[in-house]
């Protein structure tokens, strides 16, 4: 669960000049070199793009070329499968292109989520979903919604890894239905965990349900929770 | 102040299982503690003061607010601390955490920083703040999950096992940190020495109330029903 942390998308605080930049530039930033890598597939574009992005972790960020590699790790499988699909049907240079256009923009985002605190992403999601607001949006909400699913994934990867290990601790690595069934029942129960979670501390309850704090009446979680019997899947002893 | 007035939770499948049976009572005490054995219905009672769950029928009530009808004031009123801190810690760090509690307060960023950094030093976990909450130890943790809901200083605090998953010393740690708490506090426990601490037990049991009293009678009358389970009498 931490190396996924580290590795998918979690701020880890340090030093560095990136640290220090403004998150909407290292946004702007990441999403440029997401357009340049499209807009101009060439193997030139992608090995520029690639040496912005390492040498922003590398500079920017103080880590190690080791750090950024154990960073990739997770994503090599699907990375490796794509490059020897590219590189067989179409060559091996349209194969860097592609991979290393990829690679270079998950190294960019990266380096945006590393070294800004959730808070200020938060913040930032907020203040550019802000004119959504006259047509009935809460940025809140959709910023919140956006940080929870930023935490799912190293959550749901280090889920994925557990379970996996499970199956072989049991001898049956073989059987995909054993890594599959626990994974999507697992993945079930942290959406349920974090949505009471939310719900437990006023997160993501409606503003605009009146300034006296009241609602329509119907519920949110608790008629729901009700009706599904959440008194017992709470309860870690059983009803 | 809380009250239940006749609140009954029921599952809306066929069956219509009975999670718990109409409750009438009102609790005024600072410490009140709920104890029964597993799946005796605890949680679902504790799930209906913060408006978590919504009674199947009858109604809750805090500080005369229904957790039906004014859902969001309820739970700005009632903090909810889960058995597992993991369910209920939602952000990568320990400072991100308090300030996600803090930003349904709508405050401007760098007063939310300062009033997160304030939270932390209370509880003493200002040298955690930027640790991964999975770096935490299952102590540290609890303690942070005591802290990201009283970050917003409700005025009633729910737990819902608070020690369970503890070893002694943060058994005790907790126990203490919540001693000192200037709210009111209703939790759920196994451990009936942290029971006899309260001002007032309920014992719950196939999800009724079955006693309302002092601690020591309460912790009595549980070990009776445990024998008789025991003994093959019930």
């Amino acid at each position: 669960m931490r190396g996924f942390g580290s590795t998918l998308g979690l701020y880890r605080p340090g030093r560095g000049c990136l640290y220090r930049t403004p998150p909407s530039v290292k946004a702007a930033a990441s999403l440029a070199c997401a357009v340049a890598v499209v807009a101009w597939r060439s193997p030139t574009t992608t090995a520029g793009v690639l040496v912005l992005a390492l040498g922003a972790l590398v500079i920017g960020a103080r880590l190690s070329p080791l750090r950024i590699l154990r960073m990739l790790l997770p994503a090599a499988p699907v990375l490796g499968i794509l490059a020897l699909y590219q590189g067989i049907g179409q060559g091996w240079l349209r194969a860097f292109t592609v991979v290393g256009g990829i690679t270079a923009c998950l190294l960019a985002a990266r380096a945006l989520t590393l070294t800004t605190p959730t808070q200020v992403l938060l913040d930032g999601m907020v203040r550019l979903a802000g004119p959504f607001r006259a047509v009935g949006a809460d940025p809140e909400r959709f910023a919140l919604t956006l940080s929870v699913m930023l935490r799912s994934i190293p959550y749901l990867a280090g889920l994925f890894v557990g379970v996996r290990e499970a199956a072989r601790a049991r001898g049956l690595e073989r059987d995909p239905r054993v890594a599959v069934t626990p994974l999507v029942i697992g993945a079930v129960a942290y959406a349920h965990r974090t949505g009471e979670a939310l719900a437990a501390r006023g997160l993501g309850d409606d503003d605009r349900d009146g300034h006296d704090g009241r609602h329509d009446g119907h519920g949110h979680l608790g008629r729901r929770a009700a009706g599904s019997g959440i008194g017992r899947d709470r309860d870690p002893d059983g009803p | 102040m809380i009250e239940f007035r006749g609140a009954a939770v029921r599952t809306d499948d066929d069956d219509a299982r009975v999670l718990l049976h109409p409750l009438t009572l009102t609790l005024r005490e600072r410490r009140v503690s709920v104890i029964g054995a597993n799946g005796s219905g605890k949680s679902t009672l504790l799930r209906l003061i913060n408006g978590l769950l919504v009674p199947s029928e009858g109604a809750v009530a805090v500080f005369g607010e229904d957790t039906r009808t004014a859902g969001r004031a309820v739970r700005r009123a009632v903090g909810f601390v889960f058995t597992d801190p993991l369910s209920q810690l939602v952000m990568p760090t320990g400072r991100e955490d308090v300030e996600l509690s803090l930003r349904a307060r709508r405050l401007p960023a760098t007063e939310r920083r300062a009033r997160a950094d304030g939270v932390l030093r209370r509880f003493g976990l200002e040298h955690l703040a930027d640790r991964s909450i999975y770096d935490l130890s299952g102590g540290e943790r609890q303690i942070l999950a005591l802290a990201v809901v009283l970050a917003v200083e409700p005025r009633i605090l729910v737990a819902d096992e608070p020690t369970t998953l503890l070893d002694l010393r943060n058994d005790a740690r907790i126990r203490s940190l919540i001693a000192g708490l200037d709210q009111q506090v209703v939790f759920t426990t196994h451990n009936l020495d942290f029971a006899l601490e309260s001002d007032r037990t309920l014992v719950v049991d196939d999800g009724r109330v079955v006693f309302d009293g002092v601690p020591a009678d309460a912790v009595a009358r549980y070990r009776d029903l445990a024998s008789a389970v025991r003994d093959g009498r019930r």
